[in-house]
């Protein structure tokens, strides 16, 4: 069921992210909704749903940008796939910790979208690039992550409650 | 086959199918499929982006504050149905503002013919400028077509689906356009740093550049028409050693807050720089 839902929600933040999060900028970063629900969904331990949810996320990004089709689906699902590497290690050791995955998680992301525009030959400047969009881009990617975990976590124990032996 | 390795399998799996599609669309095979994809896009986008540039005039006309707030205690008392009118109304109105301001300058130059869109988000890409808008080929749209506003020159078509095209603007670093300062007459190439800056290259060492003259497209190289503004000269920079002078300007146009456009649908680029996506 998780994957089904995936289709529509993914499609649905892209879409917020081209438009109502697009005009919420700081500098030339804005927040990455797609990038934050991988990474939450990846937190409550169904990362290969996150990974599938990544491809969808960042085709659908895709369609709504000028970048290369599939570039930043690949960068997504590199994100999930390590957010797997990490599942059940830290999440419950620091609350902090999801955040600190967050920044890394953002890095990685706008790191991946920065090559792919270098590579494709449009001009980018990378000392730019990392104050006016990978830092910016991480605080707002920061402060949506602590409430978007939470729902996430929500949403898994909706979805999936824990299975109890009765009896 | 242990959980990590299969978790491992998967992501090489999705990154191979991101390659392909990623090759194919390079190869121009996704094209069809990626219109299709961006009808219920565009439709859902239009949708949002108008309540979002309502609630962003609502918040952000000061003349209008003290007005709104005393409505807006009537209107707490009564349904929110009527709210969400007043919402609608005050969209309508914007628009109506928006459009009559495009209809002047569009009767000031009779020679061409323009076709207001609504702009319906923007590129999700932090290092790419541009933005989408309602319309596409159904509509006649062709890319490379300029598109302007009232206040002057917003950039040109750089990718056309059937219901929505994607404009690049003359903020993005990948575009280039022949200019002319108004005072001197001199020609240059108006170019987007990385930074944001708009600054104008090539300018000759001897001319003479004001601050405040305005910045004109000069229509050489054919794929902007000419006489149309694109900025102001805030400061330059002028250096015996350097071949040009170079201007910084301060564009006509405010992007952050473009709600309409204009497309000159009548002008035919005569040549167009191999897109570069």
């Amino acid at each position: 069921m998780g994957y089904l839902l995936g289709v529509p929600l993914m499609a649905l933040l892209a879409i917020l992210q081209s438009t109502v999060f697009g005009t919420f900028r700081l500098l030339d970063g804005a927040p990455d909704l797609v990038l934050i629900a991988v990474v939450s969904w990846g937190q409550t331990g169904r990362t290969r749903e996150a990974m599938v949810f990544a491809l969808l996320g960042g085709l659908f990004l895709d369609l709504l940008s000028g970048a290369p089709f599939g570039l930043t689906a690949i960068g997504l699902i590199l994100v999930a796939f390590l957010v797997s590497r990490l599942e059940g290690r830290f999440w419950e050791a620091n609350f902090l910790l999801p955040l600190g995955i967050m920044v890394a998680a953002s890095v990685i992301y706008h790191a991946d979208l920065f090559l792919a525009t270098a590579a494709s030959g449009r001009p980018v400047d990378l000392d730019i690039a990392i104050t006016r969009v990978f830092l910016p881009s991480a605080v707002l990617d920061v402060l949506l992550a602590l409430p978007a975990a939470q729902l996430a976590l929500r949403a898994h124990e909706a979805l999936f409650p824990p299975q109890v032996k009765v009896g | 086959m242990n959980r990590p390795r299969s978790s491992a399998l998967l992501a090489l799996t999705l990154v191979l199918i991101a390659v392909g599609l990623l090759v194919l669309n390079l190869a121009g095979y996704l094209g069809p499929i990626q219109s299709l994809a961006l009808r219920p896009f565009g439709a859902v986008q239009g949708w949002i982006y108008s309540r979002v540039a309502a609630v962003r005039s609502l918040l952000t006309a000061p003349g209008d504050v003290p007005a709104l707030r005393e409505e807006n205690d009537r209107l707490r008392a009564q349904v929110s149905e009527l709210e969400q009118e007043v919402i609608a109304l005050r969209e309508q109105a914007s628009e109506a503002d928006i459009l009559a301001a495009l209809l002047g300058y569009a009767r000031g130059r009779p020679e061409n013919r323009y076709l207001a869109v609504n702009v319906i988000g923007r590129d999700v890409s932090p290092f790419i400028r541009s933005i989408w808008i309602g319309r596409g080929s159904d509509a006649g749209l062709l890319r490379g077509m300029p598109v302007v506003t009232e206040r002057g020159l917003v950039g040109r078509l750089a990718e056309v689906h059937a219901t929505v095209a994607r404009v690049q603007l003359i903020t993005d670093p990948a575009t280039e356009v022949n200019v002319q300062l108004q005072t001197s007459r001199s020609d240059g190439a108006l170019r987007a740093q990385v930074n944001g800056e708009l600054w104008v290259d090539l300018i000759d060492q001897t001319a003479e550049v004001p601050p405040g003259d305005l910045v004109l497209t000069s229509g050489l190289g054919g794929a902007y028409p000419s006489e149309v503004p694109v900025g102001q000269v805030l400061t330059v920079r002028q250096r015996d050693f350097d071949l040009f002078q170079q201007a910084v300007i301060q564009p006509s146009v405010d992007f952050e807050n473009l709600d309409i456009v204009l497309v000159i649908t009548n002008f035919q680029p005569l040549q167009l720089t191999p897109e570069v996506p």
